[in-house]
């Protein structure tokens, strides 16, 4: 009786390991999905988003504009999930009449939000962190030129493909990597302030820097050796 | 006969794909004159924002510098007047966001001690039982 309580209470035991490690994989749906990528769009700025409303304005009225207006909030903080229709006219009809501006902006948002981001969390020296980050911003610049948007998306919307869009993702990768080697140069700076910091302030420091660059984060933990204490 | 047969060579060709600078430079090739001019604008655009965001950058960097000379003096401030202290910041700079945590705890340090000498008198209570014994 005992062996039989053992065994049952063993394959209990493996089922849940098992369970345990790997978790069902979640399945977004595809309305889901077509919420995901209008909040995305509606995350342009002012500016292009006023573009984006009168242009849907222009080609589907006055009743649906004005319903678009009212309802972006709800869109984009996803209380209301917005229709097929919606998406259509969002993502599939108004990319073949923007303006190649308005175009490179949307593009910018689906960059900022599908293409794959890096995340490193490192300690650094106050000494050695041009050593340590320089071949990292390298390599986040290398993937900025050559990050691209995600298959599935792609083939979901077909403009994306289209020659004016290619040309508009390069500017925007060329953009991002020297957006990203700006950073480097303006650590520079930033590390002289929080050498000052760990020089001056008594008691115990922990300083830590977030680097937030456009297809990334680098978080440093900012350390000061004994020996210059 | 002879164009025939040059016509049965095969043309020298690339057997890798194309690389994303082609890619590129044939889609700029198949833009009209219009879509050409809006792509030379926008790339001029992104130039000037760029700067336009370094010179942003560099003036978060000055207000940051300027608040941590703050935080430097409050700390020292505290550190004459208070025993305990934590001072936590939170400083938006060029290139993200760096936060500080400064802690002093003079009681903390005393417990320490205090135990650190109870546990050795301890142990050498133990010691002499023991040689006693």
């Amino acid at each position: 009786m005992l062996y039989i309580l053992l065994a049952i209470l063993f394959i209990i035991g493996l089922v849940y390991l098992y369970r345990k490690r790997s978790p069902p994989a979640k399945k977004v749906s595809r309305s889901q999905e077509n919420a995901n990528l209008i909040k995305v769009l509606l995350e342009l700025d002012e500016e292009p988003r006023e573009q984006l409303f009168n242009l849907y304005k222009e080609e589907f009225g006055d009743n649906a504009a004005r319903y678009a207006r009212q309802t972006y909030q709800k869109w984009k903080a996803g209380s209301v999930r917005p229709n097929k229709q919606t998406f259509r006219r969002f993502l599939i009809h108004l990319p073949r009449v923007m303006s190649f501006d308005l175009k490179c902006e949307v593009l910018r948002e689906l960059r900022e939000a599908y293409c794959a981001h890096d995340n490193y969390r490192i300690s650094v020296y106050t000494d050695d962190w041009k050593e340590t980050l320089t071949p990292m911003i390298q390599n986040v610049v290398e993937k900025a030129l050559t990050a691209e948007l995600p298959e599935s998306l792609n083939k979901r919307l077909t403009w994306l493909a289209e020659d004016d869009v290619t040309v508009a993702n390069a500017i925007l990768a060329e953009s991002q990597a020297r957006e990203t080697q700006n950073s480097l140069m303006l650590l520079e700076k930033e590390f002289s302030n929080i050498e000052k910091v760990l020089d001056n302030v008594p008691g115990t420091r922990k300083v830590t820097h977030a680097l937030k660059l456009p297809l990334g984060e680098i978080t440093l933990d900012v350390k000061r050796r004994r020996g210059n204490e | 006969m002879s164009d025939e047969n040059d016509d049965l060579i095969p043309q020298k060709q690339s057997l890798f794909p194309l690389t994303a600078d082609d890619i590129v430079d044939n889609a700029l090739q198949s833009l009209d004159e219009q879509q050409a001019k809006e792509v030379t604008k926008k790339a001029a655009d992104e130039v000037v924002r760029i700067a336009v965001e370094k010179r942003k950058a560099e003036y978060r960097s000055d207000r940051a510098q300027e608040e941590m000379r703050n935080l430097i003096n409050n700390a020292n401030l505290l550190d004459e007047k208070v025993g305990d202290y934590k001072i936590n910041s939170t400083f938006e700079t060029a290139t993200g966001t760096t936060s500080v945590e400064i802690t002093k705890s003079k009681t903390n340090f005393t417990f320490v001690v205090v135990g650190v000498v109870l546990f050795l008198l301890l142990i050498l209570l133990f010691v002499l039982i023991w040689l006693i014994r």
